[in-house]
């Protein structure tokens, strides 16, 4: 709101420099955001950030008391006494149907107004304001809601058929013309003045045209009114259409200045157009009062909030410069009356605030509690996004934070059921409806971001929520890790490239998982729609994410260099396979036999079969069986592999012997040959 | 000389031999056609019998130990020795380890949750689909309020049979309500999370960020402790001469309500495009819990007092890295992560 200090000048004393006064009110918690010299008005305009809970400062009247209490200075209002003495206006009436929407409403018949010339002053300070001067009219209603912050509205009073103002629902489907030449089809919520026939206002939002003043209108029916700010809200809002009155009405009219508004403006009036005859108030309905015009307050519950001394009567003097009433109830205790332009003075806390904000915030002193801290609860689910963080980041891949809410469409290369994802109602875009259900597309994006930027290698994690809908009605986000590799596996000048594969993200899985101390995890071979070569992740046989190479149909898609590897884990429930504290193991003191294996297998064979089949056979005294060599090719005979093994045999208990150990490995190995039936070899 | 001395001499001499040149230079010197040795044998011819035997073979040795030195040494001055005739480049590039970060995001909440753990906090988390309660209700938020409009906040799709909408939250004051829910006083929590905010995304604003929620609360808990603590944190966070004020603003869920402002460390407070002109920055919203708060979560209005605050981390972040437009935090350029 734009404040011409000009006009303050009107109500308090303004001491210069401007500068110091807008620092004040900044700290007193009405803050100036901009001091604009306007030498072409002789002016100086504060742009001042009123907040939602004082709409009483959405004047210049408003502005004026706070500048009192800050500034602890008089206060003068403008000139409004009118004749007492006026004609009731013959043959008008007020009908008000809708109290609630309206609680009060007043009107007056201002006769005989002249066309002048609005007023130097009068249409420096609307423009200071940053309103356009339109006409005499229109710039007295204007003026007096900066002024005082009560909206207005002036019929022209010849154009409202039959003498009659209801206050009324709107009939549903009824049509009306506003003043900036919009087209509303109405409905019964909303709420409007109505002459004998027609629509002639949307209440507190904006006037008719068929009724707008012009320079043929000599008579006037003038509007004061109390309109409820959600009505206001809803009316304002369903048709689009928003004034300075609408703001003012939705963020809630002080129900006093209804009467001082209408006066003030008759005045302006009275001077300014040279009306001859102006009617008594015709007057509906009730001025709502406030909740609580009277609220206790004791000096300890102002110390007990703030932390710090204050002396009883700085309360009541700060009070007092508010223009609130304090009474002593006892020494260090008041009732302190309300005024009806401070609704949002409900109870003490709000009464210890505004003793904080004008004595200053920078007056109550810093201390540190001296309470030891409270018992915290473990947060294992944390616990486990740092060190899923800390180990990605430190095996060389980069945290990446996309967004939640994803474009549906980006899915339908990919064969996710989206039936089961939860949707935004009321999207920004039209794309980013869906809270996404997987990494996949956030990820293809980022992947095809950094290959367009030259990027060689994208390898990317992220931890975040995953959402979907749950069983009853119930919505889940499921706290997950993503991972995505692709391009070349980094390696420096000395060695030899190639493209980062399933397996490279398997082994960081697989060291991930390590790390963790969960043991027993098994990958099995798995159909999942949008991976080719794909498997998922067990523990205990439970599915606790998925990997495998993105579809290539979603790489022509997403039109990508590289082919992508993904994974995505869900880490609330790997949290609940996770040992909670590691437990020492001893280690072996006898020394290590290693025994190398090699068989030839058909390809249908999976390595793990043959571990597992190895390590059934140890006898316990297999430490581990690792496979370092696998061929294909050369005379290895088409669909069949060659896999070699390191067998590695320990005791706990004693120094094996080499021979028991090569009969052992020996009959391990003919064995394994015979159940796979496979050409052997045996290697020294 | 006896043969003794001489091969004392030689293994000396071969431990001062560090070239090629000068290693063919020594086994000339002593095996060639001329040299020691070759003399030593020739020699043998004047000898006896018996002693020319004993002598030869310990000649023998010693020629045999001599070459095989000479061999072993002739490896070594081959591969490390002079630069010119080696490969060795040390300005080639060292062989890294490929090098991950962690988004400047969570760098930026884990310092901040680091700064308040020491001051006894405990970092919690809460949901990002929320109630209407959690969201506004809980938090004095009216029926009406503006913030409630579709325009303010994300409503999920409505399912049958929920009986009110879900929205994804505005504002991590959620958690709040979530913890004193479920836990009594005393409580010092700080929470990060996303949050979601239909906003058009422009170099300022996105529809979603983050935000870290912070509450204290106990019988006891002051103003003037809310000061002390939020300016302990903004000394840790932005250094020990930070200036720091707290303008009174306007929250539903607190009140005494701050927003706070540090003094603009980019133009020492002469006024530039980033504090608007003003000399300050605003990066905290804050104040003391508001007490329809606390009825909300069933608190006995008598025995408890607190404050809350809360910040945006992406503006955090922007303002100490001196990042000109949000929306480099979520397109994820490598260019920009490898920077942090």
């Amino acid at each position: 709101m734009k404040i011409s200090t000009n006009w303050l000048k009107d109500f308090v004393t303004v001491s210069p420099p401007l500068e110091g006064l807008a620092d004040r009110l900044t700290m007193a918690g009405l803050e100036v955001k901009k001091i604009e010299t306007r030498p072409d008005l002789k002016d100086t305009v504060f742009e001042v950030e009123v907040t939602t809970n004082r709409p009483d400062w959405l004047s210049h009247l408003g502005v004026a008391r706070e500048i009192r209490a800050v500034e602890n200075t008089g206060l003068k209002l403008p000139p409004f006494q009118n004749p007492e003495h006026r004609p009731m206006p013959s043959g008008w009436r007020i009908d008000l149907k809708e109290a609630e929407g309206c609680p009060y409403y007043s009107a007056c018949l201002i006769e005989g107004v002249e066309w002048r010339e609005t007023p130097d002053w009068m249409r420096n300070r609307l423009a200071a304001s940053g309103l356009r001067p339109i006409n005499l009219i229109v710039d007295i209603t204007n003026y007096v809601l900066l002024e005082g912050g009560q909206p207005l509205h002036a019929f022209d009073a010849d154009l409202i058929r039959g003498k009659e103002i209801q206050i009324r629902c709107a009939k549903p489907e009824e049509n009306f013309l506003a003043i900036d030449g919009s087209r509303h089809v109405l409905s019964a919520e909303d709420l409007v003045i109505a002459d004998k026939e027609r629509t002639v206002a949307l209440a507190g939002v904006m006037g008719g045209k068929e009724s707008e003043v012009n320079e043929r209108t000599r008579n006037l029916l003038l509007e004061s009114a109390f309109f409820h700010p959600r009505w206001v809200r809803k009316t304002s809002l369903r048709h689009g259409l928003a004034s300075e009155s609408s703001y003012r009405f939705e963020r809630r009219v002080d129900p006093e200045s209804v009467d001082f508004g209408r006066e003030r403006a008759i005045y302006l009036f009275r001077e300014l157009t040279g009306a001859r005859m102006v009617s008594a108030t015709l007057k509906a309905g009730r001025k709502p009062t406030p909740a609580k015009s009277r609220i206790h307050l004791s000096l300890e519950q102002v110390k007990k909030i703030l932390g710090m001394e204050i002396k009883p009567s700085q309360i009541h003097s700060t009070l007092t410069r508010l223009g609130l009433e304090p009474k002593n109830e006892g020494p260090e205790a008041w009732g302190v009356g309300i005024p009806s332009y401070r609704p949002d003075l409900e109870r003490p806390i709000d009464l210890i605030e505004e003793v904080a904000r004008i004595i200053g915030y920078d007056k109550i002193p810093e201390t540190l509690p001296s309470r030891p801290p409270a018992e915290a609860e473990p947060h294992p689910l944390r616990q486990l996004e740092e060190k899923t963080q800390d180990f990605f980041a430190g095996a060389g891949l980069f945290e990446t934070v996309t967004f939640s809410l994803v474009n549906p469409n980006s899915f339908d290369s990919s064969g996710i059921d989206l039936l089961g994802a939860e949707r935004i109602h009321n999207p920004i875009h039209q794309e980013l409806t869906l809270l996404r259900p997987s990494f996949l597309v956030s990820f293809l994006e980022t992947q095809s971001r950094n290959e367009r930027a030259g990027e060689r290698t994208v390898t990317l994690f992220e931890v975040g929520n995953l959402y979907s809908k749950a069983h009853g009605n119930d919505s889940r986000e499921e706290k997950s890790l993503g991972i995505l590799l692709a391009g070349d596996r980094e390696k420096g000048w000395s060695d030899s490239k190639r493209n980062l594969n399933f397996f490279d993200l398997k082994g960081l899985v697989e060291s991930y998982l390590d790390l963790l101390g969960i043991e027993a995890y098994s990958f099995s071979p798995q159909e999942i729609s949008f991976l080719e070569e794909s498997a998922v992740l067990k523990v205990k046989n439970e599915t606790l994410g998925i990997l495998g190479k993105v579809s290539a149909r979603a790489q022509t898609a997403w039109d990508l260099r590289h082919p992508s590897f993904l994974a995505e884990l869900s880490l609330e429930k790997l949290l609940r396979h996770i040992p909670p504290v590691k437990k020492f193991r001893e280690i072996p003191r006898f020394p290590a036999i290693e025994r190398d294996l090699s068989i030839v297998v058909e390809d249908s064979v999976t390595m793990q079969e043959i571990v597992h089949h190895i390590e059934r056979l140890g006898k316990g005294l297999i430490r581990r069986v690792e496979l370092f060599d696998l061929f294909r090719g050369g005379r290895i005979p088409k669909g069949q592999k060659n896999l070699a093994f390191r067998v590695t045999y320990q005791s706990l208990e004693k120094t094996l012997l080499s021979e028991e150990i090569q009969r052992l490995h020996e009959a391990i190995a003919s064995e394994i040959a015979g159940k796979f039936q496979a050409a052997f070899q045996k290697k020294v | 000389m006896d043969l003794g001395s001489l091969a004392k001499e030689a293994v000396s001499r071969l431990d001062s031999v560090h070239s090629p040149e000068s290693l063919e230079a020594f086994r000339v010197d002593y095996l060639g056609r001329k040299g020691k040795l070759t003399r030593l044998f020739d020699s043998l011819k004047g000898l006896s019998g018996e002693e020319r035997r004993s002598k030869g073979q310990e000649l023998n040795e010693l020629k045999r130990l001599l070459e095989e030195k000479v061999k072993a040494k002739a490896g070594s001055v081959t591969s490390s020795g002079s630069k010119k005739d080696s490969g060795f480049d040390p300005t080639l590039p060292g062989l890294r380890p490929p090098l991950g970060r962690l988004h400047p995001l969570t760098q930026t909440i884990r310092e901040i949750n680091g700064i308040f753990e020491r001051l006894g906090f405990e970092v919690v988390e809460g949901p990002e689909i929320e109630t209407e309660f959690s969201n506004f209700t809980a938090l004095n938020i009216p029926q009406d309020h503006p913030s409630r409009d579709s325009f303010a906040t994300f409503y999920l799709q409505s399912e049958t049979g929920r009986e009110s909408p879900l929205l994804l939250r505005s504002q991590t004051s959620t958690v709040q309500i979530r913890v004193m829910q479920k836990r009594k006083p005393p409580l010092r929590v700080v929470a990060p999370g996303r949050v979601y905010r239909p906003d058009q995304v422009d170099a300022s604003h996105s529809f979603m960020f983050h935000q870290i929620e912070g509450l204290m609360v106990d019988d006891r808990t002051t103003f003037s402790e809310l000061k002390g603590v939020l300016q302990f944190f903004l000394r840790e966070l932005f250094g020990p001469g930070t200036r720091i004020r707290f303008r009174p603003h306007f929250f539903p869920f607190t009140e005494p309500s701050a927003e706070v402002d540090v003094n603009c460390f980019l133009c020492q407070q002469k006024g530039c495009s980033v504090c608007g002109g003003k000399g300050w920055l605003e990066v905290l919203g804050a104040g003391s819990v508001d007490p329809s708060v606390f009825e909300q979560v069933g608190y006995d209005l008598k025995r408890v007092q607190g404050f809350a605050f809360g910040l945006g981390v992406e503006r955090i972040t922007m303002l100490r890295h001196g990042i000109p437009d949000i929306r480099f935090f979520f397109e994820n350029d490598l260019r920009f992560l490898r920077q942090f």
